[in-house]
């Protein structure tokens, strides 16, 4: 049973999506336990293929008993089995969190939105798990799709901004559907492995060239790398809680996998770096994305608007780490990916219980929450740490090594960056806890304390609080143990250099 | 605005085109992509997939899955119309 | 000469794909924009399918003869079907994401009233 795994991972989302309409017909209310129950069964799987990978080394399925390059292969290593275990897990987390924010704010269309919900999951994990080119261009359309529809109805103006994801999202990934043909044209094969084998004696040809070239620039659309990040403070400041929580964590972190893959697994180390400028132009890249990132979010009065600027930064933490290019850099954004994930996950969460109770997402709304809302802004001091970096949150050690990264290789700009993002998310953050900690309501001063709802607890519906609190634990508790992380996934995922 | 659009319009299509300079001619029967994979596929159809038609056997047997996904998005984009277009009539 | 009758087909796919990208970028009708994305896809399946052709090759359809496997099948003679069934795929991921455009360019359209792109950013703000 366990050897069937790797598929049952992508094909029980796929086979409850398509039945939670019917499900959604019979009774409205069964969806949502369905919806969890589909995303346990596939946490449960890619644990399982964690375990196994952990123990026996890599995993490789063949679909229909076609061995590869004639058939598609599913092919699972460290670096998958982490992405699979990541994306189920928020999945997961974001299926038990959505019920009450759904029922909110978008009341009429619970059954068709669990139903994209799923698809965009499903579309998630088959990008991650496969090896094959084309096989991951089918799923990433699934999951760009369900994308589009999910941003689509939200607020105000949320319409042109999915409109506009849709453009530069179906460039994106017309540029790597135009590099996978090209190199096919000059190989013959779609396979990831067997292309690695056939590429290295064609490293001179200028197709290969411009393949690498549009394979890159392809991936920076969909991982909002800047300046091609236009589209995604509209698209997930806009769009509804539950959304923007599934989407943001998720989205940006598969795209650099995606990268990782290209640029390392598909193209050799040898190509990536030294051949060719790309790393160095990848570490600049990083670097003002940080800066641009940083700068813009101090600018924002709007919550979710703010957290978009951040991860545009964080996207650049990681683009910048493999731009170092030596092996504790990349171990560093290797790990900084597991890290932004959850941290992502929180303050969206963070962000959708004030949606929730505000029906608002600004910064003004945060007033006099300590009070009001003690779990919940507990669960946003430590997501706040962990974005600074302070130990023993998780930020901490990603942050560690990428800054040791690049002082081993000489990157002073890029240690520099990195302080100031540090510097600035603690200004930012700390503008919040001030809000929070003064109520600047006026009828709370006229009534004096003990009257009126200042010193009333008004927490968030238990649903929405217990994923948020588990979040803010898993970040303290992958700080603790990063050391057995690291050294029994993360250092087998990081390419020999 | 549109001056920015056309010369990136003009340098991605400089780049592609210097792209297929070192490209296969057409029509080439020795070319890289007729000669790795796709022999199987033509030799081995009607043995292996009993299909006298590669193009089927390629896209229901070999490549079977890709035709799932296909499926999938077909669906994802059926489901996405419903959500986006579908009208409660006002009660009363 | 030569040089270009043995490359025309990747060229002439090429200047049909960059106007349907300058049609997606440039423009500020949402329906021109999504004519333009129609383009653009639409070239990269044609550019595929041009490489799938082999010179006096027939359909990947094996005749009576080869399928009764009464001698080797000559795989110079049928033409790559591997492209073939890629662009099937992508031009159904086409359709599909031709249909999901149009269905927020309804929706936009039932909001403002317009398709045109700067006034419905003025409608916004």
């Amino acid at each position: 049973m366990t050897e069937q795994a790797p598929i049952l991972i992508v094909v029980i989302p796929l086979i409850c999506a398509l039945l939670t309409p019917l499900v959604g017909w019979l009774r409205k209310s069964f969806c949502y336990p369905w919806v969890i129950l589909s995303l346990a069964i596939s946490t449960i799987c890619s644990l399982l293929v964690l375990n196994t990978v952990i123990h026996q080394g890599v995993i490789h399925y063949y679909l229909g008993g076609w061995l590869p390059p004639w058939g598609i292969e599913y092919v699972v290593d460290h670096l998958n089995a982490l992405m699979l275990v990541l994306v189920s897990g928020s999945a997961l987390l974001v299926a038990i969190y959505s019920k009450k924010s759904l029922e909110q704010e978008i009341p009429d269309k619970i059954v068709y939105f669990y139903t994209v919900f799923l698809l965009q999951v499903t579309g998630f994990l088959g990008i991650v798990i496969t090896g094959d080119l084309f096989n991951l261009y089918v799923f990433l359309e699934v999951a760009s799709l369900a994308g589009y529809a999910l941003i689509a109805i939200g607020e105000d103006g949320a319409e042109l901004a999915s409109f506009r994801y849709v453009v530069l999202g179906t460039v994106g990934a017309c540029f790597y559907l135009l590099a996978v043909g090209y190199l096919y044209i000059v190989t013959g094969s779609l396979n990831m492995a067997d292309l690695s084998r056939i590429l290295p004696e064609l490293y001179g040809s200028r197709v290969v060239l411009v393949a690498f070239a549009f394979f890159l620039v392809g991936i920076a659309l969909k991982m909002a790398l800047f300046p091609l990040h236009v589209w995604l403070p509209d698209a997930y400041t806009k769009a509804p809680s539950t959304a923007s929580l599934l989407l943001a964590p998720l989205m940006t972190k598969v795209a650099i996998y995606v990268m990782i893959r290209i640029m390392f697994t598909v193209f050799k180390p040898h190509f990536s770096i030294e051949l060719l400028p790309v790393t160095q132009i990848m570490l600049w890249i990083g670097i003002i994305a940080i800066f641009a990132g940083a700068i813009m979010a101090l600018a924002q009065v709007d919550f979710k608007r703010m957290l978009c600027y951040i991860i545009v930064a964080e996207v650049g933490y990681m683009v910048g780490g493999i731009g170092v290019a030596n092996a504790v850099a990349i171990k560093g954004a290797i790990l900084h990916i597991m890290n932004d994930v959850v941290m992502t996950l929180g303050l969206f969460a963070v962000a959708g219980i004030i949606s929730y109770k505000m029906r608002h997402h600004n910064l003004s709304d945060f007033s006099g929450l300590f009070k009001k809302m003690p779990f919940t802004m507990a669960a946003l001091v430590t997501v706040a740490l962990s974005i600074v970096g302070v130990p023993p949150t998780c930020g901490f050690f990603s942050k560690w090594y990428l800054i040791q990264g690049a002082i081993m290789a000489g990157s002073w700009v890029f240690v520099v960056a990195l302080l100031f993002s540090s510097l600035i998310n603690v200004i930012l953050f700390f503008r919040i806890f001030e809000i929070g900690y003064y109520s600047f309501n006026e009828t709370d001063e006229a009534h004096g304390h003990g009257h009126g709802e200042s010193a009333v607890i008004n927490e968030a519906p238990l649903s929405m609080l217990i994923p948020t609190c588990i979040v803010a634990a898993l970040i303290i508790l992958i700080g603790l143990y990063n050391q057995p992380i690291l050294v029994n996934i993360i250092q087998f995922a990081v390419p020999k250099l | 605005m549109k001056f920015l659009s056309f010369i990136v319009t003009v340098l991605t299509g400089a780049v592609l085109i210097y792209g297929t300079l070192d490209m296969p001619d057409w029509g080439d029967p020795n070319s890289p992509a007729s000669r790795h994979v796709s022999p199987r596929y033509i030799t081995k159809t009607e043995v292996e997939t009993a299909t006298p038609n590669m193009v089927t056997s390629v896209l229901a047997d070999y490549r079977g899955y890709d035709t799932l996904g296909e499926t999938t998005v077909i669906f994802t984009a059926g489901v996405s119309c419903i959500l986006l277009l579908r009208r409660r009539k006002n009660k009363g | 000469m030569e040089f270009i009758v043995a490359k025309y087909n990747y060229w002439i796919y090429i200047i049909l794909m960059m106007i349907g990208f300058y049609a997606m970028i440039a423009k500020k009708n949402l329906i021109k924009k999504i004519i333009g994305m129609n383009i653009f896809q639409t070239a990269i399946i044609l550019f595929f399918v041009s490489t799938a052709y082999k010179k006096g090759a027939t359909l990947p359809i094996l005749t009576n003869a080869d399928a009764h496997g009464e001698h080797a099948i000559a795989v110079a003679q049928y033409l790559n079907p591997l492209p073939h069934v890629l662009m099937l795929t992508a031009i159904v991921v086409m359709v599909a994401t031709l249909g999901v455009a149009l269905a927020i360019a309804i929706m936009i359209y039932r909001r403002y009233g317009t398709l045109n792109e700067d006034e419905i950013l003025k409608a916004i703000k």
